[in-house]
């Protein structure tokens, strides 16, 4: 075995609490080590020169570079191993920066710590073998469930790339509930508009198929070949699709499960969304006194509602505005904790609307009580101190997002996990948004939590393109970190299959013995871990790596 | 300088609807939002200003950061406690838990002298096959006005074939009150005290004849493994199935008030009712603040033990006026709280106050 080992000063950051020098002195007399070397910036481009030259000169066959954490030039530093015709899985990197210098001032401890650190690399990286990433063929074709503004948008992206699309909707109607939004804010746009322009388009396409009123019955499979059978209108349809995005959206709160609202026991007392289906119906004096009543069914403990809906503000500062240009004699009173009026030009909106003559009370208003005169309003004006009962003739309830009414059905289906307050869960907040923790399978707009119109509209179309990088060659990389049976252990107890959430797992009757799906695998580990007889490794991640890299920190040196 | 309390309070972020909900606001002092802004400063609370609160819950069930505003409060008073700094009245009531194991320092040997009045031999709980156990409550115990309510609720239950046992002298306060009072170890001692009863004598199953007995012993005595319900809950499907069945018709407009603590704080709207509807040519009426909304009477929280320092107009009167605005007869309740602080108003106007089994007595 020939190991190069490459420390970093990366300039000051590492060199200024880590000896470098001594430990660059200390691992050129270790056995197997065959060039220790520190440099200012392993990265730079004489530092990539600087290991190249060492594996082709010196025949190395195992490269360790102990510099920051491995995520940082990850890529970049596989790509000089296979420059040189080495295995990129044949690199160790050893983080001595965040893990170490970073961390404290001491120069001999932190130097001992390193040494400790890049020991354990070094006998980590002795089990190395080399690994191939696998190639898989895929289906350029993705299934999208839910028709609303998210879920056509992420349609009509991939079907403009000539990708086939099938898109999926349980009601007879596409466009969700943006299609009963009038004057959409800030564009003034009505949803009807919207969602027209995007399904003409959709239906004028060859390689698109729209299905309403339908119910995915079956979902089966793995990455780039899944499996799905719909309950169609006309019956049964079954179809394949590289990847899915779900897009389902979200119920609107209803205001009726709390009951000192009185929601539905009186129609004057009303939601944003019946104000925008019904306005012109309201039967109004021609000075009317409007209450608008913000974070219903958002901000709320009691009912397990503790986010922010994030677009009920607006909708509250909407509903005002329309007031007012209609009603000039009105008057219009909104309740609020806080005014969120985050979007570009919403803070400038509030404002307008003030100037309009809404009038803003900081209340979490506690009571509506249906009086034959009008609607009470109590509550406490906190910035005065005071209760207040006031009569109204209209109370809109600017009501908040809920999850989708069967995002647990959705979610059992696809096998993708939910947040604690019932939407879907991305794989990374900052880092992977747009995916789920399944390959292929990727969510857009509000079903992962409340979302405006112009977010889930960017929502779908950024898990769109997500979705066609995955599938646009017709193949794709696999990971070698999967799991591997060793059959000849195996006991046949099938346990593994039960833990496998990738469906990756499959038995052979025959042999009475599982194999792992390379293309389903996604390397969680938890068969590994499950296996009772011990049969199943992870490739590049077996357990007397582990073992070793423990006694590299406890031996004796 | 001022210093940050690890404290829920802290998650408060003031919006006011525990004001908006509260019985007290506006009318006197007690501003409940303004306290939990000052607990999350730790500065100084007056005096007088916790000992308004009913415990109604109302602020609790609504707070939208779960802060529980009531509970709070418990703690302010408890500081007052410790400091002895307490209203007279309240300290009496304290006292005379501690020794007699009622507010009211009556005898404890007289807990069970309301039976005299009953038609027939109540059982102690350990006789009983059932171990089922009507818990009496001191006011009740002792009360002329509400003895009644035991003596009726026996023999209903004992007509419909219900088997119960009591605890007698046994019994001690339950201590629903003497916790919001804010005395914590006080309340300890009356819990261990009667669950140690309760365990004795193998009770299964607990029938409380009033709604703050039942929320302690639901819910503050920790999982003593016994069913508990207020005798309202027992008596409906006795109803429903025609076990106990009312003869007489009764002729009259009746509206409810929702007990706080059997309504909003444990969710029993519908029994009380239905039992109501139950009976012949009665009308039940409603009033415009009724069931989760229902205007606490002002008698929780220590409240039936002292008078606040504010005259205001008092919320039983309140109630009672909108009764007679609706032409009701008479007004029903289903605790003997509510009955004490809604019968001074209703008198004043020729307004007749009824607890549920009262009613039911007349139309056997």
């Amino acid at each position: 075995m020939k190991t190069g080992i490459f420390i970093c000063h990366c300039g000051h950051n590492i060199k200024h609490t880590v000896d470098v020098k001594k430990l660059s002195e200390y691992f050129r007399h270790y056995p197997n080590v065959v060039v220790s070397e520190d440099y200012v910036f392993v990265c730079s481009e004489p530092g990539q020169d600087m290991i190249r030259e060492s594996i082709e000169k010196e025949g190395l066959d195992r490269v360790i570079i102990a510099s920051c954490t491995p995520s940082l030039h990850g890529e970049m530093f596989k790509d000089v191993l296979k420059k040189s015709d080495l295995n990129p899985f044949l690199l160790r990197r050893v983080s001595i920066r965040e893990h170490c210098s970073w961390i404290g001032d001491d120069v001999e401890k932190n130097t001992e710590k390193a040494k400790r650190l890049i020991l354990a690399g070094l006998y980590s990286a002795a089990h190395y073998v080399p690994l191939e990433e696998k190639i898989v063929d895929v289906k350029k074709s993705a299934l999208i469930v839910g028709g609303g503004v998210s879920g056509l948008s992420a349609a009509v992206f991939l079907s403009r790339m000539g990708m086939q699309v099938y898109l999926v909707e349980k009601e007879a109607e596409l466009g969700g509930h943006v299609r009963v939004l009038k004057n959409i804010w800030p564009s003034g746009r009505d949803g009807k508009d919207i969602i027209d322009e995007m399904v003409k388009e959709l239906e004028g396409r060859r390689n698109v198929e729209l299905f309403t009123s339908t119910a995915i019955s079956s979902f089966e499979g793995f990455f780039g070949n899944y499996e799905v059978t719909l309950d169609t209108p006309v019956g049964e349809k079954k179809l394949t699709a590289g990847g899915v995005i779900i897009a389902i959206g979200f119920s609107p709160f209803d205001p009726g499960t709390k009951p000192e609202l009185n929601y539905g026991k009186d129609k004057r007392i009303i939601t944003t969304l019946d104000f925008e289906r019904n306005a012109d119906a309201l039967q109004l004096p021609e000075n009317p006194r409007v209450a608008i009543l913000h974070c219903i069914g958002s901000r709320d403990e009691q009912i397990g509602k503790p986010y922010c809906s994030r677009v009920c503000c607006v909708n509250a500062l909407r509903v005002g505005d329309a007031i007012k240009n209609r009603y000039g004699d009105s008057y219009v009173e909104s309740f609020y904790m806080d005014v969120r009026a985050h979007p570009r030009g919403g803070e400038e909106y509030f404002e307008d609307t003030q100037e309009k003559g809404v009038l803003f009370t900081r209340a979490n208003v506690a009571e509506i009580m249906p009086m034959p005169t009008g609607v009470m309003i109590r509550g406490e004006d906190t910035l005065f101190g005071e209760t207040f009962e006031r009569e109204f003739d209209l109370v809109v309830l600017s009501i908040g997002m809920s999850p989708p009414a069967d995002s647990k059905l959705i979610a059992s289906l696809f096998k993708v996990t939910l947040d604690k307050d019932k939407f879907f869960l991305e794989a990374h907040i900052k880092l992977r948004p747009f995916d789920t923790a399944v390959k292929g399978i990727f969510i857009a707009g509000s079903c992962s939590g409340p979302k405006d119109v112009e977010e889930s509209i960017n929502h779908g179309r950024a898990s769109a393109v997500k979705l066609f990088g995955f599938l646009n060659l017709g193949y794709a990389y696999v990971d070698p970190f999967i799991a591997h049976v060793d059959p000849k252990r195996c006991s046949g107890c099938r346990m593994c299959e039960q833990a496998c959430v990738a469906k990756a797992i499959k038995y052979d009757e025959a042999q009475r013995v599982v194999h792992v799906e390379d293309a389903a695998c996604m390397g969680c580990g938890l068969c590994n871990a499950t296996c009772p007889s011990s049969a199943i490794s992870l490739k590049g991640y077996i357990d007397c790596m582990i073992d070793d890299e423990i006694s590299a920190f406890l031996e004796a040196i | 300088m001022l210093t940050q309390t690890s404290h829920k309070a802290l998650v408060c972020i003031q919006c006011g609807k525990c004001t908006g909900s509260c019985p007290e606001s506006g009318k006197t002092p007690f501003n409940i939002r303004a306290l939990v802004r000052k607990k999350q400063f730790g500065s100084g609370i007056t005096e007088g200003i916790p000992w308004y609160c009913t415990s109604c819950g109302a602020c609790t069930i609504r707070c939208p950061r779960d802060v529980k505003p009531s509970e709070v409060i418990i703690e302010m008073r408890s500081a007052f406690i410790e400091n002895g700094t307490v209203p007279l009245a309240i300290q009496k009531a304290l006292e005379n838990t501690f020794v007699q194991k009622n507010p009211w320092g009556r005898s404890r040997n007289k807990r069970a002298a309301w039976t005299e009045k009953v038609d027939f031999e109540v059982p102690h709980v350990s006789e009983t096959e059932s171990k089922r156990l009507l818990f009496v409550c001191c006011i009740q115990a002792y009360d002329p006005r509400c003895m009644v309510i035991p003596v009726n609720v026996a023999n209903i239950l004992n007509k419909a074939g219900f088997e119960f046992g009591i605890l007698g002298e046994e019994e001690a306060c339950c201590g629903n009150e003497i916790r919001r009072i804010g005395e914590t170890g006080l309340f300890e001692e009356l819990q261990e005290e009667n669950a140690a009863n309760l365990r004795e004598y193998g009770v299964k199953e607990i029938v409380a004849l009033s709604p703050h007995c039942m929320n302690v012993l639901k819910k503050e005595y920790g999982d003593l493994g016994i069913k508990v319900s207020h005798y309202t809950e027992a008596l409906w499907p006795l109803i429903e199935e025609g076990s106990f069945k009312t003869t007489r018709p009764c002729p009259k407009k009746v509206i409810y008030h929702d007990p706080c603590f059997l309504g909003k704080q444990n969710n029993i709207f519908d029994q009380p009712r239905n039992i109501l509807r139950s009976i012949e040519d009665l009308e039940l009426l409603e009033f415009s603040r009724s069931r989760e909304t229902s205007l606490c009477c002002e008698g929780g929280g220590g409240r039936m033990f002292f008078e606040v320092e504010t005259t205001y107009q008092r919320n039983a009167e309140v109630r009672v006026l909108e009764a007679a605005e609706k032409g009701a007869d008479l007004i029903a309740t289903a605790c003997p709280f509510c009955v004490m602080t809604i019968e001074d108003p209703a008198t004043e106007k020729g307004l007749i106050v009824k607890e549920l089994s009262e009613i039911i007595m007349e139309v056997l």
